[in-house]
């Protein structure tokens, strides 16, 4: 055992030594694995959020109810009291265990002037369901949490409070604190007065442009139109973008599917109803081919790129040391031994650079650049998941043993009457 | 010694290498004329300086002290692009390992420091062919050099020294890599060239049965001129 | 979640506003350029110059030497001045604060001729090859010879390049579909005319009374007797429901409906036509379904886009594509085809074109159009009416024409062009480290063949030229191979969407490898083995000769 140990111990020294004999090659094999573990990087960010954000959930999924035929969706206010209890009208009916009403509110601050910069969005919503039903905002830590309660408790105290992402607020270059007077795009004529009280913590990366209000304050705004013009607002009926839902699995999924298309209650318009992993993979529908091309053609290729780089390197290498592997040989190496000094010392390249390059990728995108910037659908960037470092490993080691195989079995058959005649 | 004008002169040569902080005196104060045609064969110990000393004739060094006169030219005053242009039309090399290129064929190493001259397609073909027949190759011209034996490959490298005529051939031990048999025919030709062309060559060995080839031999011992020994010419 | 209408909301919402600078060149041309997307039209009119950028936000007239912006007056200008919009709005002339630096310039220089830089530099490239070979004395036939005896190492560096330079043309073929998509989709006469404040159809509402007599103004072309070319349209999205086997999760899709008052006159305006056997549906729309059951629905007549129907027959049994006859559920009806639009390569290709009526009361538009495409002689003609349409008094309409309108529909394909030339030039650093490898180690194997050259008289430099021919001839190689594998991608077909300027549309696009993207395939592979054989070739040139002999 000891001397297994020990003949490890030798191996690795070899090994290491053999990786900085020629230090320039080392360097340019682990910079081009860097460079290509770093695409390989980049693209499967994309596609696993992707994937991620359209994979079925078994448990705990969040259901979406929005009009059956049109798009974009717009509901009556009137079908939320009924659909956040799933329609259900018999005691043993499923009810979700959570919902929140959906509504888009969006202006310029001012009016004349209309750019990017003068553009807000707003999130209309339950203020008390942000916390729950909005991703990701229920893994905040315990103080950003309460912050975040905070915020809440306010908005329901106060109509207009709304609670603004940090890069939003840093477009329009406003402070917390301040007061935004909105006047409307998407719900025309009607004008808004908002407080901002808060904005999200930095750890909710992907609300950093992104805004929240009382769902409660454009509901009464919009009643208020109805009095003052005497005739609702044209918008005014069906003022909600969607309401979403939780159930506890799929199977409530299908009970409650079924008791909402049954439900006499929704006619005009019709609703539909679908998790929220199919109703985006039906948004995504469209990119489905440039994921396809990501997915298939760009990752593989970048993948074949780095396997030949690495065997390049490797045959190089082993063809220098004929001589050298030779004389192993002579000196009671066996094939076997030889074979693992080529793998280990590609592995060792190539597991390193690929675990460097994932993890700097990881901290220098998602820590300093703010995410990778490629907006498509909705999603304006993208951030390196914590995975990625096993990516780096995996996709590393993984070219580096496919691209070392063919010039290590080579070296594991070289002959060394061969080696000392030609040389002779 | 000779009594035609010498073509070569090193006069009052010194040349030391640095490793480190450590200076090595390799050759002290040489002074050596090598005469138009002669040829000149150099002896010694291992680390005496002979390859140094031809190094320095052929142009391919410059002395730490002293001068060398090659004909009218003070070649170890002269720029590295004046000494490459120089040692194209004036020295032929040839080597111990016959340092031809692996991947052409003996007729296109041959050709290869014609290529550096003005010279039109059809004078180079002549002069590789002529260069050919006088080493005896015509019929292996296009065999790469894997192809061929160390003797033959040492022909081709002399064949390849002599192409561009020049005024001195200089060798590092030619024969030190072949069997006496192929040392021989070697000998001949260096002696055929001698004779025949009237080259200066000026050759390193540790063969006395080579040097006797030569009309006059040098005996260096570290760095300095220990001995000559000349030999009349009774051949006819 | 959050994002995912939010997004698209803003899309729609934002109309992105057109500041930057005009530079008026020489030939009376005008540049401009703008942060947006917007490619502003010229049009030089003997004396008069108009520029229309977005149609609401930024007009600029050139009179008889003056410059009239949004109606305001800003003085004189002539050839050779720079005109800057502020984001406020004011306009300066030759203002010196805000001087055009060096590298503004040279950048603007690069946009405006990058066809001229690209053949250029290929031409360039490739000269430099050739001179290198002319000058050079060590025989390319030595290089080429070395490049079979380390015929493995060869090939492995070639495919690199190959890989790379193939990706590369297959990601651009992509974009420029995209492009070409846009720019094949507007015709040249045509004018949208929009409700005022939108930009894009999908957020166009023109109430009845809103459109007035527009259809009647002058300008617009005449057809037959007494009609006009003018094509009052309804565009809206639905959502069908794909029928699924029993216990697979429902799917859905997005489709784009076209209502239409006319199909004759809606096709002279889109110059689109029918693909043989199909006809336009019929003054009513529908077709009726004899049936004694009161339930029965008249099928609704349906004209669909090549793309379209395509995809929809994916969904059946076989997956061949829906053809006239064959029908389809949407909105709780069922839709029959009765013709199939000849569009491939348009927008129009992933559209149903059914009777306006129809697609109105279905989609809740019942009472309003989203647009009027309406034909002018002429791309200037179109211009001016675009104008006349947004000055009229009578009605708040806004229009573009509709090259304006799909040109500013290539948002989405510049963000991914900037992604592509990331990618690319990532991997082809990758690349580069691949050639350094292969040349490091070529130059060590022959580090006597270097000695030996240099004793017999070759310069430092000719050592230098060699070995940089030799990668550079490596990457025209493996260049060439990458093109020849990219230019397999042309004519595919890959679902997408376009949008800007506040719109979106789900197409089908068609791979287009160009002329320009295999020269650029082909310079990028010659520039990464320049890069990559440049410093081996610096080692393998200072490389002592008496050293490398011992
Ligand atoms: N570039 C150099 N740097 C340092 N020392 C050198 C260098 N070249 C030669 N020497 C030293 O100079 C001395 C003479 O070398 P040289 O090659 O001239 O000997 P030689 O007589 O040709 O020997 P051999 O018969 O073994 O070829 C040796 O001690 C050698 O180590
Ligand atoms: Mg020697």
């Amino acid at each position: 055992m000891l001397s297994l140990l020990g003949t490890l111990a030798k191996f690795a020294v070899i090994i290491v030594k053999n990786v900085r004999r020629n230090l320039l090659r080392t360097t340019f094999t682990s910079l081009g694995t860097m460079t290509l573990v770093l695409v390989v990087t980049l693209v499967w960010s994309v596609l696993s959020f992707i994937d991620d954000q359209t994979s079925e959930k078994a448990n705990d999924l969040k259901v979406l109810i929005t009009e059956k035929n049109k798009s974009p969706s717009r509901l009556p206010y009137a079908y939320v009291s009924s659909l956040k209890e799933g329609a259900a009208r018999a005691p043993d009916d499923v009810r979700p265990v959570d919902y929140m009403t959906w509504v888009f509110y969006g202006g310029m601050l001012d009016p004349t002037k209309p750019s990017r910069e003068n553009f807000i969005f707003l999130i209309g919503g339950e203020p008390e369901k942000i916390p729950t039903m909005m991703e990701e905002l229920d893994q905040l830590g315990p103080a950003d949490r309460a912050r975040l309660d905070r915020a809440v408790q306010r908005m329901k105290e106060q109509r207009n409070a709304c609670v603004i992402g940090p890069e939003q607020l840093k477009t329009m270059n406003k402070k917390v604190g301040e007061r935004i007077k909105v006047s409307g795009l998407i719900f025309k004529g009607i004008d808004l007065e908002f407080e901002i009280i808060d904005t999200f913590p930095d750890a909710a990366k992907r609300y950093a442009q992104t805004s929240v209000m009382n769902i409660e304050y454009l509901l009464a705004a919009l009643e208020e139109y109805k009095v003052t013009n005497k005739k609702p607002h044209p918008e005014g009926d069906a003022p909600v973008a969607f309401v979403v839902l939780r159930v506890k699995n799929r199977a409530e999924l299908e009970r409650l599917t079924a008791q909402i298309g049954d439900s006499p209650l929704y006619t005009a318009p019709a609703v539909r109803c679908e998790s929220q992993g199919s109703a985006i993979s039906s948004f995504l529908e469209a990119y489905k081919d440039i994921f396809w091309g990501m997915r298939w053609l760009l990752g593989p290729a970048v993948l074949f790129t780095l396997s030949l780089v690495i065997a390049n390197a490797i045959s190089i290498s082993v063809r220098e040391r004929r001589m050298e592997i030779a004389l192993l040989k002579v000196l009671g190496f066996r094939p076997g031994h030889v074979m693992g000094l080529v793998l280990g010392e590609a592995l060792l390249i190539g597991t390193l650079s690929g675990v460097f390059s994932a993890g700097g990728a990881y901290l220098l995108i998602n820590k300093l650049a703010g995410g990778i910037p490629f907006p498509i659908a909705w999603f304006q960037r993208f951030f390196i998941p914590d995975q990625a470092l096993w990516w780096g490993l995996a996709v590393g080691a993984g070219t580096a043993f496919v691209g070392c195989i063919f010039p290590a079995l080579s070296a594991r058959s070289v002959r060394v009457a061969d080696v000392f005649s030609k040389i002779a | 010694m000779s009594d035609a004008e010498p073509i070569v002169r090193v006069v009052g040569v010194h040349k030391y290498f640095t490793r480190g902080a450590e200076r090595v005196d390799v050759l002290q104060d040489l002074t050596v004329d090598v005469a138009d045609g002669e040829f000149l064969a150099l002896m010694g110990p291992s680390g005496s300086g002979k390859t140094t000393l031809l190094n320095l004739i052929a142009g391919l060094d410059t002395p730490s002290a002293g001068e060398v006169w090659v004909g009218s030219e003070l070649i170890s005053q002269m720029s590295e692009t004046g000494l490459a242009r120089w040692r194209t039309r004036s020295v032929g090399f040839i080597f111990q390992f016959y340092h031809l290129l692996p991947v052409l064929s003996a007729y296109e190493n041959i050709e290869l420091p014609l290529l550096l001259l003005p010279l039109s397609a059809a004078d180079r073909k002549k002069q590789v062919m002529t260069a050919l027949e006088l080493v005896g190759l015509t019929d292996r011209m296009s065999h790469r050099p894997g192809q061929l034996s160390g003797g033959q490959q040492q022909r081709v490298g002399i064949a390849r020294a002599i192409v561009t005529d020049p005024t001195l051939i200089v060798a590092d031990e030619p024969t030190g890599d072949l069997d006496a048999k192929s040392a021989d025919e070697i000998l001949k030709l260096l002696d055929e060239l001698q004779r025949g062309l009237q080259k200066t060559i000026i050759m390193v060995t540790h063969d006395p049965h080579a040097a006797e080839r030569a009309q006059r031999t040098l005996h260096l011992e570290k760095g300095n001129l220990v001995e000559q020994t000349a030999r009349k010419l009774e051949r006819a | 979640m959050r994002h995912w209408l939010s997004g698209l909301c803003m899309l729609l919402a934002l109309s992105s506003v057109a500041r930057g600078e005009i530079n008026i060149g020489d030939k009376g041309g005008i540049t401009y350029s703008v942060s947006s997307s917007k490619t502003p039209q010229v049009v030089d009119d003997e004396n008069e110059i108009v520029i229309t950028a977005d149609a609401k936000r930024l007009e600029i007239k050139f009179k008889a030497g003056r410059l009239v912006y949004d109606g305001k007056d800003c003085g004189t200008i002539k050839t050779g001045d720079r005109v800057a919009i502020e984001p406020d709005g004011k306009i300066t002339v030759n203002d010196e604060s805000r001087p055009v630096t060096g590298l503004v310039a040279a950048w603007r220089f690069f946009v405006k001729h990058w066809r001229e830089f690209l053949y250029g530099s290929l031409a360039a490239a490739l000269a430099l090859m050739v001179l290198l070979s002319l000058i050079g004395k060590v025989p390319v036939s030595y290089n080429v010879r070395n490049l079979f005896v380390r015929w493995k190492t060869t090939v492995m560096t070639a495919l690199a390049f190959t890989l790379v330079v193939a990706l590369m043309t297959v990601m651009m073929a992509f974009v420029n579909g995209m492009y070409t998509l846009t720019e094949s989709s507007g015709q040249l006469g045509n004018v949208m005319i929009l409700s005022s404040g939108s930009n894009d159809e999908g957020f166009s509402n023109l109430a009845f009374d809103d459109v007035g007599n527009v259809e009647k103004m002058e300008g617009i072309q005449p057809y037959g007797n007494d009609k006009r070319l003018a094509s009052k349209e309804v565009f809206v999205m639905g959502n069908q429901t794909i029928p699924v086997g029993p216990g697979q999760k429902p799917k859905r899709r997005f489709v784009q409906i076209r209502g239409i008052e006319d199909p004759v006159v809606a096709a002279l305006v889109h110059a689109l036509s029918l693909k043989p056997g199909g006809q336009w549906f019929s003054e009513a729309g529908v077709e009726e379904v004899s049936g004694d059951k009161a339930s029965t629905q008249n099928l609704i007549q349906a004209v669909i886009g090549n793309g379209l129907a395509a995809e929809m027959g994916s969904d059946r049994a076989g997956g061949k594509p829906l053809t006239v006859g064959d029908t389809f559920p949407l909105a709780d009806r069922t839709w029959k085809i009765a013709g199939v639009l000849d569009s491939s390569g348009s927008t129009f290709d992933s559209e149903i074109w059914v009777k306006r009526q129809i697609a109105g009361e279905q989609f809740g538009k019942p009472a309003s159009y989203t647009s009027i495409v309406v034909r002018a002689a002429g791309e200037k003609e179109a211009i001016k009416l675009a104008d006349k349409v947004k000055a009229s008094k009578e009605t708040a309409l806004n229009a573009l024409t509709e090259k304006q309108y799909y040109s500013n529909m290539a948002e989405t394909s510049k963000q991914f062009l900037y992604a592509i030339v990331v990618v690319a030039m990532v991997m082809a650093a990758g690349g580069v480290f691949g050639v350094m490898n292969t040349m490091f180690a070529a130059i060590s194997q022959r580090s006597k063949d270097i000695g030996v050259l240099r004793i017999m008289g070759y310069q430092r430099r000719q050592i230098l030229i060699s070995f940089l021919l030799e990668s550079l001839v490596l990457a025209l190689i493996g260049g060439l191979v990458g093109c020849a594998a990219g230019m397999l991608a042309d004519g595919w077909t890959a679902r997408s969407i376009i949008s800007g300027g506040g719109g979106a549309k789900f197409v089908v696009l068609r791979l287009v490898v160009s002329k320009e993207i295999l020269a650029a395939g082909l310079l990028l592979s010659l520039f990464m083995g320049m890069l990559g054989g440049f410093f081996p070739a610096i080692s393998a040139m200072r490389l002592r000769a008496l050293e490398s002999l011992r």
